[in-house]
């Protein structure tokens, strides 16, 4: 027979007493929580590949940027936390949406954003992995041919394999081994960032001159004054940048930039129908919010770092050389040095020693891998409830008996990435459709950002019975506050990506026809598939609107 | 055909229990089973003292008038706990005796049960529907009673009912747990239990296994890591399958039509294990939500149709 009693909670006067019972465990680590978060808004693959498109806004003061970012995603991180603790479902974006705006509304908000477009960030990761990591270590390994494959096309697509691989390795491998991991390439990456700015510390603007000039020759075969040409071949397209400009309005503009990195501290949400605990709302805010700050402040510093050593106009302008000749723009030339400029090698310029260089890149290469077995692990979850809800078939949902690995869900990911991810490596007309790859991830945040705005009165049940029923502004319920605003911010950046007269972000809806094309046929598929289930599922004697009603209590 | 109902876990939570009373109108259900653990976790003190309650309810304490004592039990058993009006002395001696705790919470688990039964009977009795129960693995044994006195609701445990031409079995006993429940037994006892009763079944096509725990490793047994102190790992994010070998393969040897889960909240789904369809409904008791399985069955198909939902 089982003891009954387990004792009673904290105080001085009890105010629970628990028996023994299944499920009662004791809290989980934030910080284990955060690990995942952190990793979501990964400083060195997401932060220094986003933060290589802000030459674009030269008078925008990035680190001013990286800050007001922070302040309005801790809006988001805060609305998603309260999400979490009123629903704490697997599935996160699409439950909630589901059961606030609708079953038909839900499904095609967010499964064109955990789904479809998260096809588009398996090249996107691919790519990072050329330029961070295949890239610069075979170059610094004198692997000149290897280096020069990963920079074709076919080099892309292969890296795009090698990617698809690996994150399905991960999802085989689960979870708790994939932790295991992430911790470890957690606490390494964190030694080799120390490396990197301890190096960016002590050394001083003419020491990184001379490297950089040492081995651009030396790696690269450039002509000696390679520091000074790629100013030059900056200037042909580029006005030059100062870290010390600041304008409010350019400041602004640099948001949705940030947001390629900056925007996902919510990224686990919706794993968190599998969390215990997760109603407590403490312990999913701050993972995320520790996720996001933490990161925001290592970002500052590795720009003051930059800015210090390398030279913020010398990064901008090769920035500008690098992505201006890449994208063929009128004027642009090629830079000395081929490679995308990455920060973490450009420290390690400053030891006189290959190997020294390549162990680096490696050590700095576990950022990726301890980050990117992540990309579709939400997506299955995703997958996973509208299987659930029979808007999928079941056997998406399926999960091999053996080894527990997930592959109907699996299958229809890699599958459509395997198309996506050839169109990106062989069709660069294509482009505009990967850079849009953040907005329609932020249009469904937004979506459900409008369910946590509306959630107190769609939902009041719900609401009325949950741990953030206390919190209010002014009288109003405050997941709707901070939902407005959240909201409020995301529209702006939607705003900028649709329509910036510029095009500043090469998103911009009149001057990116594919771009258009490919998202509208995705929400046309997600509505189809919808429908069509509706359809077959009402054949079959089941009503889909009957899942999200609720039956009454009296 | 019967069209059944089923839900699971809803743990004291009046409120889930009032919305399975009430499905049976909702989805046009003439069968509803309760899968087990009926019964709540945690008692919370309404503490009298100089003519007012104090009560402490999710961290936060507040003081209400008698008058509001009845809103406050209200919210209590909504999220599945039991509320109980105490002296401070009576507060102390049950934080200082846990013997006393142990009678104190059977005492309001019973009675609980108890207007459970009794609202059944007030609202389905003479419609029809037929309810059946079978406490799980956190029910304590005495729990069965109340259950077996009641007019309105069948108690399943250790039965084979026929339900409309199927036939159903049931227990709510698992293997071990971390926590020692009151219904737990090794994996070789839970073979024999289902085996005893799953061998006189007479057609295992039309047979419904309404087995407490889920099967091993069927993606409806995963549940968050813990270490030996019970702490939660990796974030609550590793998952690993804690369901019962012995619940699976009486699954895989006897091929029941449909198989019926709970146990693991978070593992909601539903998966097909040869010929049998298994399905874990979950749970969010807490929420007031009650998550259930609507199966329509078939005297030619068997299964006709089965959806998952969140009422």
């Amino acid at each position: 027979m089982a003891d009954t009693t387990l004792g009673t909670a904290s105080g001085t006067r009890p105010g629970l007493f628990l028996r023994n019972a299944t499920g009662l465990v004791k809290a989980w680590s934030t910080f284990d929580a955060f690990i995942y978060s952190f990793w979501s808004v990964n400083l060195i693959t997401l932060g220094l590949y986003g933060m290589s498109f802000v030459y674009t806004v030269p008078d925008g003061q990035v680190l001013a940027a990286i800050l007001l970012f922070g302040v309005l995603t801790t809006f988001l991180v805060i609305t998603y936390a309260m999400l979490v603790s009123v629903m704490p479902r697997t599935g996160g974006d699409y439950a909630w949406q589901s059961r606030v705006l609708g079953g038909g509304l839900g499904f095609v908000l967010s499964i064109t954003g955990w789904w479809f477009t998260l096809f588009l960030w398996a090249p996107i990761y691919a790519n990072i992995l050329v330029v961070q990591f295949f890239g610069p270590l075979a170059y610094t390994l004198g692997w000149t041919g290897v280096a020069e494959f990963f920079s074709s096309k076919t080099g892309i697509f292969v890296s795009c394999l090698i990617v698809l691989a690996f994150v399905s390795i991960v999802v085989t491998m689960g979870m708790e081994t994939y932790a295991r991991i992430q911790k470890i390439c957690f606490w390494i990456g964190i030694a080799g960032l120390v490396v990197v700015c301890g190096l960016l510390l002590f050394a001083s603007p003419q020491d990184f001159q001379n490297a950089f000039n040492r081995e651009a020759t030396s790696l690269f075969g450039a002509p000696a004054g390679a520091y000074q040409a790629t100013i030059d071949a900056g200037s042909k397209t580029f006005a030059g940048s100062n870290f010390g400009t600041f304008a409010f309005g350019p400041l602004l503009l640099l948001l949705p930039w940030l947001a390629f990195y900056l925007l996902w501290p919510n990224w686990g949400a919706t794993l968190y129908g599998e969390v215990r605990g997760a109603k407590d709302i403490r312990k999913p805010f701050w993972s995320m919010f520790a996720g996001l700050w933490v990161t925001v402040g290592m970002v500052a510093v590795v720009v003051i770092l930059i800015n210090k050593t390398i030279g913020w106009n010398f990064y901008q302008s090769a920035n500008a050389a690098y992505w201006n000749n890449l994208f063929a723009v009128e004027g642009a030339v090629a830079p000395p040095v081929p490679l995308w400029p990455y920060p973490v090698m450009f420290a390690g310029f400053l030891v006189d020693s290959h190997i020294f260089q390549a162990l680096l890149i490696i050590v700095m290469g576990l950022w990726f891998f301890g980050w990117a077995g992540t990309l579709f692990l939400s997506s299955t979850r995703v997958i996973f409830a509208a299987a659930f809800d029979r808007v999928l078939p079941s056997w998406a949902a399926n999960i091999s008996a053996k080894r527990r690995v997930p592959y109907g869900s699996l299958i229809l990911m890699i599958v459509p990435s395997l198309v996506i991810s050839a169109i990106y490596a062989y069709r660069p007309d294509f482009t505009s459709v990967f850079l849009d790859a953040t907005a329609i991830l932020a249009l469904t945040f937004l979506a459900t950002t409008v369910a946590a705005v509306i959630l107190p009165w769609r939902r009041k049940d719900l609401y009325d019975a949950s741990p953030i029923a206390q919190y209010k502004i002014g009288g109003v319920p405050m997941i709707t506050v901070v939902g407005v605003i959240t909201g409020l911010f995301l529209l702006f950046m939607l705003y900028q990506w649709s329509f910036n007269s510029d095009n500043l972000y090469g998103t911009s809806l009149q001057k990116t026809p594919n771009s258009v094309i490919y998202f509208v046929a995705t929400y046309v598929v997600a509505i189809v598939i919808y429908v069509v289930a509706r359809v077959v599922r009402k054949r079959q004697g089941i009503d889909l609107d009957r899942i999200h009603h609720e039956i009454p209590v009296e | 055909m019967p069209r059944i109902f089923f839900a699971t876990d809803l743990h004291g939570s009046e409120m889930c229990w009032r919305k399975f009373l009430n499905a049976a109108k909702f989805y046009d259900a003439d069968v509803l089973i309760c899968g087990g653990d009926m019964t709540g976790k945690a008692i919370v003190p309404i503490v009298e003292e100089d003519g007012h309650f104090t009560v402490t309810m999710g961290g936060q304490t507040q003081t209400v008038s008698h008058d509001q004592v009845g809103d406050v039990e209200g919210q209590i058993r909504r999220k599945g706990y039991y509320p109980l009006q105490m002296s401070v002395e009576r507060l102390h001696e049950l934080d200082q005796h846990p013997e006393r705790r142990a009678e104190t919470f059977q005492v309001v688990m019973l009675e609980g049960v108890q207007r459970w039964m009794e609202m059944a009977k007030d609202k389905l009795g003479g419609s029809g529907v037929r309810i059946f129960v079978c406490p799980g693995n956190d029910d304590e044994m005495e729990v069965d009673d109340v259950v077996r006195k009641s007019e309105m609701v069948q108690l399943g445990e250790g039965q084979m009912l026929e339900i409309d031409g199927f036939t159903m079995i049931s227990t709510g006993w698992s293997n071990h747990t971390p926590w020692n429940t009151h219904r737990e037994e090794t994996e070789e006892l839970l073979g024999e239990r289902i085996e005893a009763m799953a061998k006189q079944v007479p057609d295992q096509s039309r047979a419904i296994f309404n087995l407490h725990c889920p099967p091993f490793k069927s993606g409806l047994d995963e549940a968050p890591a813990i270490d030996a102190d019970l702490k939660l790992l990796h974030g609550g994010r590793a998952l690993r399958p804690v369901g019962s070998t012995a619940v699976r393969q009486a699954i895989e040897k006897h091929q029941p039509l449909l198989s019926l889960h709970g146990h693991i909240h978070e593992s909601k789904g539903a998966v097909k294990l040869g010929k049998t369809l298994s399905i874990n409904p979950g749970s969010s008791y807490e929420e007031g939500m009650l998550m259930g399985a609507i199966i329509q069955l078939d005297p030619k198909k068997g299964i006709k149709s089965y959806q998952l939902v969140n009422g």
